[in-house]
């Protein structure tokens, strides 16, 4: 079934086909939309699960860890602010094990006060030990909501799907409806095994534990961050094999013959496959990649498809203060182990903060300053920025 | 080997099977949280001393039986108090600070009626004792005395000149207040529970004060006063003219007395109110005339309202002077009157002017009742201006004898009246049985330090759990408003006034269970745990726990880090913090 959806309702789209039996949310605009829209579902009896309303954040994130805890599928979303709330709580789902799925759509930080997109919310979670999962386009954010929940239960790590807030959360697009028992067929019922709350054999989680064990407890943690990426591209394809839509941790688009690779992530991919047309009919040897996996962190994979590029130009719509960008970094740090021949220089660009545009004129103005310059002449350089 | 198939000695999360409770985190706190019952200001208030905050839980729950066995453990004549009481309760309600008070009379009014049309009977709650007790009077005061003595085992005899008991409820009260058949059903369960009632009997005249108190192991007094008529002008004795109590006793008797067509009410309280009203019932015109301004009225508002309504008349700062007419009112002769300064009342004191005008009548009706005396008490039992003198309970100087209602020195309203011939009976029990004297101890059973004594907490018999009773009265800044919506008081439904001036049918129609529920529902419950659950929700240790032996819940110190949310979300403050040592 086709319907022009939001990327918001597409969310909703995706947790009601997820079979979600507990939804515990806080309202936070651009992400209102969504939780509505569940809230509608369960009203009408579209589906079955039990709304729990909060009174903020942290005490969603809480819920649902004690929702998954008691063996439910459970899922929130949020954004900006909100996820910053969360904060404590998306460190906890981790270490429980709790595999929660969590909406986010990216809105910038406060202060000043911005409702519109930016990643900061999100990649200041990296360290929180969720999997995230960004998305170009709204049919790709209700089949990453449902592939979510299959990657997180059977690593038993929480996951984030992540969305640009306006230009997916409030942007209609003509969205495939999968089959809701296609969907059943291909992500079961959660099975939480012998780690949930059950009443007939009562245990308790997570409670103090010496330096005796506690590495050993991390170490599972970063363990299963790496065979995620197995399991991530396994359930790709799984999805494509069912669906018959492909997703990629790491996506090239015409970089065969690349000397400059443009990496972007989120709608900023979409807009870069026009600007990477555009540049090849102008004689540009110019590719892309589309980044979706910022944990765990595809290394091997772009490695692989970055390996004896010339530049790749990093377009970040999010900064660490201090550093760089966050993509940047990461790319960065992942090709550093190639040997100088075969290791592309890295120009690290900062844009669309804020809501601002990424334009086919950002993205061509960023290549041909990557294509102009032989080495990149700050640690980042931020486009379209109104110096005085 | 891949670092992917390493493994590790631990599972997933850290599990344990012995549960976190061997860290008694218990130990952390400085201070406690603990369940107490404080006193709502409307329990504090009322006279009767009822347990307000419970019965309103149990209506607002339908348990319509069990909220009227509460009110019966304090006052049995829930249907008529509802209709006669002038509920100051009411005026102490916190909710009153939130938007407008509960209409407390209203779901009494309908537990009432709802026992009568059930057909609830009362019943004998000890074993029967062989003491004897005399109740003089079937008012009130009396017949409260009696049922509580009559529960507690006690063989009770209540002997009243009047052919039927009630005595200000029948004969003072006009039936469009309170109908015949509402008070006959509440008095008949007492019949029903073995009193033994002497009607025509004028204790004094029929039969001796010293019989009775040598045949008897205590003698109960309350029979009434009578107001003076001496307005202390001329032409008293002209026919025509009416004292209030009399004239509502001959309506109430339905002898239907002829008072003419143009009737003056002297006086501003609400046997002003009842005569006025009674004579539009019966066709007249009615002017009351009041020295003070409406402002200064002792009458309730509501009367006043009321009387309004049915087409009587006022005229206020005017006192009479003399009566015109020589065998037959035909007018009075009033004098103007002005306001000087607050007297003891509390209200501007009336001056005379000197300037006097006229005004015609073919009837008037004194209802000052000012000055009262008692008549026909016993020689030995010397009284004071009408007020015989008791201790607190109501115990007289004379060993055997005790005394209530009007005559002793309280309010005189009905549920004075029964708040009285309550603490009597309490007195009484404790004179005749082992407590004698022992007073203080009956502190612990008031309702906060000014309300009355409370039988149903004697007697360990209210339904309404109070665990750590205190008698710390609780205002509106002990609740927490944010659980409480705005909601507006139920209004009374009146019958129009046209059919009102037909007769003397009940005005204000019985409430619908559906209207008593709702209303009952707007009642915070100040002080008192409801079970709503919310420390019990809201504690983040688990340290709340469902009493495993009854009502409510409990702390459970060994777990409670006393942080203090249950006491803080408690909506209507049925707990409290305490430092620790």
């Amino acid at each position: 079934m086709r319907k022009v959806l939001t990327g918001n309702v597409a969310v909703a789209y995706g947790a009601m086909l997820s079979d979600v039996q507990i939804v515990a949310a806080y309202p936070i605009t651009p992400q209102t939309t969504i939780i509505e829209e569940l809230a509608n579902m369960q009203a009408d009896g579209r589906a079955d699960f039990d709304y729990i309303r909060v009174e903020s954040e942290h005490s969603a994130m809480a819920a649902c860890i004690g929702a998954s805890m008691g063996g439910a599928r459970a899922f929130t979303a949020t954004c900006g602010q909100g996820l910053f709330l969360m904060h404590e709580m998306l460190h906890y789902a981790t270490g429980a094990r709790t595999p929660v799925v969590l909406a986010n759509v990216n809105r910038a930080a406060a202060a000043p006060w911005s409702i519109w997109s930016d990643q900061t919310d999100s990649v200041s979670q990296r360290e929180t030990g969720w999997i995230q999962l960004y998305c170009e386009g709204n049919q790709e954010v209700l089949d990453t909501t449902i592939m979510a929940f299959k990657i997180a239960e059977s690593l038993r790590l929480p996951a984030m799907v992540v969305l640009d807030a306006f230009f997916l959360s409030h942007t209609s697009e003509p969205i495939d409806i999968p089959d809701k028992e296609k969907v059943r067929g291909f992500l079961p019922p959660f099975d939480p095994g012998e780690l949930w709350l059950n009443p007939d054999n009562p245990k308790t989680f997570g409670g103090i534990t010496m330096n005796t064990d506690y590495m050993e407890f991390r170490w599972q943690i970063q363990r299963d961050m790496e065979k995620a990426k197995d399991v991530i591209t396994s359930v790709h394809q799984e999805f494509a094999s069912v669906f018959g839509r492909n997703y990629y941790q790491v996506e090239g688009y015409k970089i065969d013959d690349a000397d400059v690779v443009m990496a972007v992530s989120g709608t900023a991919a979409s807009t870069g496959r026009d600007a990477i047309d555009s540049l090849r009919e102008k004689g540009g040897k110019v590719g892309m990649v589309k980044l979706k996996t910022l944990r765990p962190f595809p290394r091997e994979e772009i490695i692989e498809t970055l390996k004896g590029k010339k530049k790749v130009a990093v377009i970040d719509r999010n900064f660490s203060p201090g550093a760089t960008g966050i993509w940047a970094q990461e790319i960065r740090s992942a090709l550093y182990e190639l040997p100088e021949h075969e290791r592309p220089l890295i120009y690290g660009y900062i844009a669309g903060l804020g809501g601002r545009d990424i334009s086919v004129k950002t993205i061509e103005e960023v290549y041909q300053k990557t294509l102009r310059d032989d080495r990149p002449d700050d640690v980042d350089m931020w486009i379209g920025v109104n110096y005085v | 080997m891949k670092y992917t198939e390493k493994q590790v000695n631990v599972p997933l999360c850290a599990t344990s099977t012995t549960s976190g409770l061997v860290n008694k985190t218990g130990t952390w706190k400085f201070a406690e949280p603990h369940f107490v019952d404080r006193i709502s200001p409307c329990n504090q208030q009322c006279p009767a001393g009822e347990d307000i905050t419970g019965y309103m839980y149990l209506a607002g729950q339908g348990k319509f039986e069990e909220a009227w066995r509460l009110i019966m453990e304090e006052n049995p004549f829930p249907a008529v108090m509802g209709r006669v009481c002038f509920h100051t309760c009411e005026e102490q309600c916190n909710r009153k600070d939130h938007d407008e008070a509960v209409s407390i009379h209203t779901v009494e009014c309908f537990i009432g009626d709802y026992a009568l049309s059930h057909g609830l009977k009362t019943t004998v709650t000890q074993p029967e004792k062989d003491k004897k007790v005399a109740i003089v009077g079937a008012g009130p005061g009396g017949m409260s005395t009696a049922y509580h003595l009559k529960r507690m085992g006690y063989i009770v005899t209540i002997f009243d000149s009047n052919q039927s008991p009630g005595g200000i409820m029948r004969y003072g009260i006009p039936s469009y207040r309170l109908p015949n058949t509402i008070l006959d059903g509440e008095i008949s369960r007492l019949y029903d529970i073995g009193i033994a009632f002497k009607m025509g009997v004028r204790v004094g005249t029929d039969i001796t004060w010293d019989s009775l108190e040598s045949q008897f192991d205590a003698v109960f007094i309350a029979i009434g006063v009578y107001e003076e008529t001496n307005l202390g002008i001329e032409s008293i004795n002209t026919k025509g003219i009416f004292n209030a109590l009399e004239f509502l006793h001959e309506i109430n008797l339905d002898k239907n007395p002829k008072i003419g067509k143009k009737i003056v009410v002297i006086g501003g309280g609400n046997s002003a109110m009842d005569c006025a009203r009674s004579s539009r019932r019966l066709g007249a015109e009615v002017t009351i005339v009041y020295r003070r301004t409406e402002a200064e009225m002792p009458a309730h508002g509501e009367e006043i309202k009321m009387a309004r309504e049915e087409g009587v008349q006022f005229l206020f700062l005017a006192t009479p002077k003399t009566i015109s007419g020589n065998e037959h009112i035909t007018g009075i002769k009033l004098e103007k009157m002005a306001l000087g300064d607050v007297d003891d009342s509390g209200r501007r004191r009336p001056l005379p002017t000197g300037e006097t005008f006229d005004i015609d009548c073919d009837g008037m009706i004194i209802a000052i009742g000012e000055a009262t005396h008692v008549a026909d008490l016993p020689p030995f039992i010397p009284q004071k201006r009408g007020v015989v003198s008791t201790d607190q309970m109501g115990h007289t100087d004379h060993s055997k004898i005790f005394a209530g209602g009007d005559i002793i020195d309280i309010p005189h309203t009905v549920t004075h009246a029964i708040g009285s011939g309550k603490r009597a009976a309490i007195a009484i029990d404790r004179f005749l049985g082992k407590n004698k004297g022992d007073e203080q101890s009956l502190d612990q059973y008031r309702w906060g330090e000014k309300g009355n004594i409370s039988a149903g907490r004697i007697q360990g018999t209210t339904q309404f759990l109070r665990r750590n009773p205190t008698s710390e009265v609780i205002d509106y800044t002990g609740i927490n408003a944010f659980y409480f919506d705005h909601r507006p008081r139920m209004k009374n439904n009146r019958i129009a006034v046209e059919e009102r001036l037909k007769g003397f049918q009940e005005v204000i129609e019985s409430p619908s269970q559906e209207e008593a529920v709702s209303e009952a529902q707007r009642c915070f419950n100040c002080g008192s745990c409801t079970e709503c659950g919310n420390c019990y929700i809201f504690c983040p240790d688990n340290a709340i726990k469902v009493d495993p032996d009854g009502y409510g819940y409990i702390v459970d110190m060994d777990y409670c880090k006393g942080c203090g949310i249950c006491v803080n979300e408690c909506p209507r403050g049925a707990m409290k913090m305490e430092f620790m040592e």
